[in-house]
Formats: structure tokens, sequence, C-alpha cells
């Protein structure tokens, strides 16, 4: 295993730059998630480590040694695709035994990694199926298993889960997890899911426009969002981004921009209210409840304001709903869209 | 249509809407025209026999000029004399086909009673074999090539296409001012000190040509056949392949070659059956020659047919029959290929 390093990694095609100068450490056996909206690039620089893309400017270094330019052959990474790319006329076995045949392996040893990764992935029953043969949720586990035969410096998975159905990607997200605790290899992890970012990571990059917005823990990035693209991409439904007029000027101070999670905005007395919305829409989720409302702020629109309740709610469609934002979890954006620090979170941060 | 417009009180207008009314207007008169018709020949032998009515006019034209004609040469196969119609030809049962197959030995012509037959079917043997070799080989080269992002790779394309769009006989003149005693080459190599040679007094020049001409005219569509079998394997199998360190040749020989097979299982089936029965081409430019060493199975039937001063329609109907249940067997081998291939 091996840690990775990127510095002012660029990648052009023709007038457009898809990844504009990006800096990253990844320690040896940390689990990274590049998450980020369509077209932020985290894709991109996935394939410009794997090698299967040359950049335009920058050094990657893989355990200290310079690789920017070695052919992805040679740079001894194992990427796990969207799409699996199994090869179809293989079977499961010789999919897995592949790689290892092109590096000159024993036949012994190669039939002795593939059956332990076969084991460990409970394949066993299917080596000799074809891919076609196999379900998704198989599918996928053969192109984790043509991985970890490899033994590879890194593995690097291309949002690997969105092909899958919800629950069989919820099943798979914990086998990744158990199977990072079991190999410890270093991963590097692309997703637009930030579910999957969130319980996979050990840090989370967020990509937008092809610059990192913020690195961080998964609660790092939850609790302390760098500015507001972080605010708004982290945490579903999303941070309410509210302009500071509308609650009472003690609370507001030097901001442009006030932020505040669903779960963090209660139903109170009216005496205590900040705002009083008009509930738009009532999500039940059983063990919770969304309320998406609006706040009238004078204009043709009202101001969106969601809301999360713990377990069931009685409202409907048009109710009028005084609301209190817990001074505490407020987060503050100057008019350049960054965090105002310190901030009332910082301050309670264990970190 | 105006009914429509009115109820949407949104009449079309510019000359897309006035040519969509036109054309609209023209259909409707044609079905105004055509339903009284339909309608009594529907109510005559009833709707589940009315696809039979619309298949009748193409079955008409198949049974006409294809499977009448089959029928005919199977008659003209098994009777005798010089005359044209059925009625008036003695039958003579197997006689043709035992002439044609009459030999001391299969592998020499000279030994058999209808030599010529026979040295049509090694001279389309030879060719089938080195045609198939050629067109095969240069048509995935070509294909491999034009998969790649070359520089004006669609013009490429377009330029190994286009004798595919010619005749047969075009092609076959084109070659043959090329290759004649004083043709092109010929001028191009008395210019850069060589000697004239005769390639259509030589047989085996005289295949080559025959060969290279038909692979040049052909390799186009086949080329298209694997450049679709090419671009039909997902980019990231190769990634795969890039990522699990295989080298160029590895990943052609177990990567491209097997995707591409079904491909290249057709093309094969398909360049046989079109190797059996070659004409146009060699005839136009070689006549066969020199003396029989191009002449092919279809020439000897033409010959026999038509072209000998004794016109005997029974030999070569016998021989298309030999051909015919030959080329049967090859397209039904194609179409096993091709219905295993989309299952």
């Amino acid at each position: 295993m091996a840690g990775l390093e990127l510095r002012g990694i660029r990648k052009d095609y023709g007038s457009t730059a898809v990844l504009k100068g990006i800096d990253l450490s990844i320690a040896d056996g940390e689990f990274v998630v590049f998450v980020g909206p369509s077209g932020c690039g985290k894709s991109t620089l996935l394939r410009v480590i794997a090698g299967l893309e040359t950049v335009t400017a920058g050094d990657i270094r893989i355990d200290g040694a310079e690789v920017t330019q070695t052919a992805a052959s040679d740079r001894g990474l194992a990427m796990v695709f969207q799409s699996y790319a199994l090869y179809p006329h293989m079977t499961v076995h010789q999919n897995m035994s592949f790689a290892l045949e092109n590096m000159g392996i024993a036949k012994a040893e190669i039939s002795s990694r593939v059956e332990r990764a076969a084991r460990m992935l409970r394949l066993t029953d299917y080596l000799q199926r074809r891919p076609a043969a196999l379900s998704g949720g198989q599918r996928q586990r053969v192109a984790i298993g043509r991985a970890i035969v490899r033994d590879p410096k890194i593995f690097l998975f291309d949002e690997p889960l969105s092909n899958l159905d919800a629950e069989l990607r919820v099943a798979t997200r914990k086998e990744l997890a158990a199977l990072h605790a079991e190999i410890g290899g270093t991963m590097i992890y692309v997703t637009h899911d930030q579910v999957e970012a969130m319980t996979l990571a050990d840090r989370i990059v967020v990509l937008n426009g092809g610059r990192i917005e913020q690195i961080g823990s998964p609660l790092e990035l939850y609790n302390r969002p760098a500015n507001l693209f972080v605010a708004g991409f982290i945490g579903s439904p999303r941070m309410n981004l509210l302009p500071t007029e509308l609650v009472r000027e003690e609370t507001a101070g030097p901001a442009a921009t006030l932020g505040i999670r669903p779960e963090h905005v209660e139903p109170c007395a009216e005496v205590d209210a900040d705002l009083t919305v008009r509930v738009d829409l009532v999500e039940q989720l059983g063990g919770e409840t969304f309320l998406y409302t609006s706040a009238d702020t004078g204009g043709p629109n009202g101001l969106p304001l969601t809301i999360r309740c713990d377990g069931q709610s009685r409202l409907t469609r048009g109710d009028l709903l005084p609301v209190r934002l817990r001074r505490d979890h407020l987060h503050r954006f100057d008019a350049t869209g960054l965090a105002c620090r310190p901030d009332p979170i910082l301050a309670r941060s264990p970190s | 249509m105006t009914d429509t417009m009115r109820s949407h009180g949104e009449p079309a207008r510019g000359p897309s809407a006035a040519a969509a009314a036109v054309t609209t207007g023209g259909a409707n008169a044609l079905m105004r025209l055509t339903d009284p018709p339909m309608r009594a020949v529907q109510r005559l032998i009833g709707a589940a026999r009315m696809p039979y009515v619309f298949l009748l006019p193409n079955l008409v034209f198949f049974g006409l000029f294809v499977f009448l004609p089959i029928g005919i040469n199977i008659v003209f196969s098994v009777t005798g004399g010089t005359a044209l119609f059925p009625a008036e030809r003695p039958y003579v049962g197997a006689e043709h086909y035992a002439r044609l197959l009459d030999c001391g030995s299969y592998l020499e012509a000279a030994s058999c009673r209808e030599d010529l037959f026979w040295r049509g079917v090694g001279n389309t043997l030879t060719f089938t074999v080195f045609q198939m070799v050629a067109m095969v080989l240069f048509s995935l080269i070509t294909a491999l090539v034009l998969n790649r992002p070359i520089r004006g790779r669609g013009f490429f394309r377009a330029v190994y296409f286009f004798p595919v769009l010619l005749s047969p006989v075009v092609v076959a003149l084109i070659w043959k001012w090329i290759l004649q005693r004083d043709g092109l080459l010929n001028a191009v190599l008395t210019t850069a000190g060589g000697e004239k040679i005769l390639f259509f007094v030589d047989p085996g020049w005289a295949m080559f040509w025959s060969v290279f001409v038909s692979v040049w005219a052909h390799m186009g569509f086949y080329t298209l056949i694997l450049l679709a079998g090419l671009q039909a394997i997902p980019r990231d199998v190769y990634e795969a392949a890039e990522m699990d360190g295989t080298r160029p040749w590895r990943v052609f020989h177990r990567i491209t070659l097997p995707l591409l097979w079904p491909n290249l299982l057709v093309v094969l089936v398909l360049v046989l059956i079109r190797s059996v029965q070659v004409f146009d081409e060699v005839f136009v430019l070689t006549g066969g020659g020199p003396g029989t060493a191009t002449m092919m199975v279809v020439q000897y039937i033409y010959t026999t047919a038509f072209a000998n001063q004794v016109q005997n329609f029974g030999l070569a109907g016998a021989a298309s029959v030999l051909l015919g249940v030959v080329l049967f067997v090859l397209t039904l081998i194609q179409l096993f290929l091709t219905r295993r291939r989309a299952s």
C-alpha cells in the first residue's frame, strides 16, 4: 500500500480547463472520497491518478516516486470501473487472474490469490461463470476481486455502486467498508452520492468546477463547511441559506448569509420565533418528517426553508408554523461565500 | 388537419407548414382512394388474411424472377437437347449430373469427363482461399487502423468504402486499363527502368490480380462490418486491460479478437459465399485466361449455356444446381452464425 501526492494538477481539453490546479496528499491506508456535482472533474482526477489520462501540468507521486509520465500499467494501481469493465468472454476466474498472468506470476500462486479473493467476496461458487450469468452485485464483486488479487498500491473506485439498485447499493457499501477494514489499503473513491461519501470516507474531497472546495473528515465537512458551496452540497436535505435580515440582529453578526441545517430549525411558540413559515410540502418518512416551507419575505416568492422533525407530523400544506433557528448551529458566510470564523460550531467542535 | 388547426385556434404558418399540409393532404387523398377497395377485400377474405394481400406483390415478384427460374433451371438440368422451351426438351434424368461428376480423380481436372467444370472448381477454390485470407486480413487491419484516433479518419473511412459503390464491371475495366500490356502500371515500371510485365499472360499474375482487384473492390464493406464490431467493444474494457498491465499484442489476442469473433465469422462466411459466386469482375478483367487459368465455375456455367457454339443448357443447369446446393449450405451456415450471434 502507498500514499499519494498530487501537486498543481491541471488538465485541459483544448481550451476547456477541467482540473484547475489540484494539490492533495493522501496517506497510506486512507479511504478518500472525491465528491462533487456532475462535471466537477472528480472522475477526470481519478483517471489522471490511474494514468488513463495525461496531465497538462503538475506532478503525481506514489510513495514519493514521480509517476506523472508513467504508463497506467506500470503505476501498480487497480481500478474498479462504474460499468465493471469485466472481460465478457472470460470466466470469473479468468477475469481475476488475467492481470496476474500479465505479470508472469506462477499458476499456483495465481490460483491461490484468486481463490482467497473469491472466498473474501463470496464468489467461490461463481468462478467458472461468465459475467453475463451474474447479477449486478456479483459483477461488481468480481470487479473488486480483480483489483484485490493484484495487491495494488492504491485502489481506485469510479462510482462503483451507481449501477446497482438501492438495496444492493447499501449492502455493497457495507461490504466495501468491511473490505477496507480488512485489507487496509489506500482507497480513492469517486461518487456523486454524498451518503456513500459520508459513510465510507476517512476524508472527503469536495470538488467543484475543477477545484477543491474543501478537504476534511465527513463530520468536519458537515459541521464546518468552508464555504457556501460545501454547505449546500454536503447534507441532505441541503443546508438552508438565509439572508441575515431575516434573523434578529444580535445573531447575524458581520455575515452576509446565514446557514442552518434542517434539523436545527425547531418549531416553537410564537413568542420565541425567529420566523413564521408556511408549510408547502410534508414528506413523512416514518421515523422523521421533512417540512418544505417558505418564509414570507415580502417578495413574490417566499424564502424556502426545510425543516427536519423527529417522528411524524400532523402538519399539512398551508399551515403556518413559528420556528426558531438554533443559535449554536448557525453558520455564517461572508459576502464572498466563505465561512466566517470562528463560529459557534468551531467553538464547540471536538476537532 | 384544417379541423385540428382550427380547434387549436392557431393556423399553421411558413413554408414547412405549407409543405406538411400538402403532404398530409396527398396522403389523405390516397387513403380516401384506396380505402373502399381495401375494405371490400377485407370483407371478402377476413382481417386475418389481410397480411397476405400486402405480401402478394413481393411474392409475385420473387416467384417470377427467383423461384420460377430456379424451377426452370432444375427442369433444364434433367432434360437434354438445345430447345429453349422445357416442353420441347427430352427428359434425360441425372445424365448431366453424372457427366459433371464423372472423374478419374477429383484432384485432377484432366481426368474428368467435364474437365472445364473441374478446372473452374479448382480455380474457384484457389480464388476463394486466397481471397478469404487476403480479404479478412486487410479488412481487419484497415478496421483496426480506422478505429484508432488518427488524423483524417472520416476521410479514410470514406476512401476505403468508395470502391464498394462502383459496379464490378467498372472496377474490372479500371484495373484492366491499369494492368494491360500498355497500361498505367507497365508505364510506371518502364519509366522506373524496369521491364513490362504481361500480367494477363502469366497464369500466376492473372490469378493474383483477380484476387487483388476483388479484395480492393469489396474490402470497404467488410471493413465496415469489422469497424462496427470494434466500436461495439466497450472502451472501459480496454482501459481495464491497460490497468491490468496488458501488452498491446496480448490486448489484441486476448481481448479484441475474441470480442470481434462474431463479426469475423460473419465476414468469413459472407466472403466465402461471394467468392464462390465470383464472375463479373474476373471475367471482365481476364476473360478467364490465360487459357482457363482464371476461369471460375460461374464462367463455366455462362460459357456452357450461352457462349459456346452449341448451347448446352442442360449441362449448365446441372452445374448451376450443384453450385446452388453449395451456396445454400453456406447460407445456412451464415444464418446459423448470425442468429447465434444475435442471441
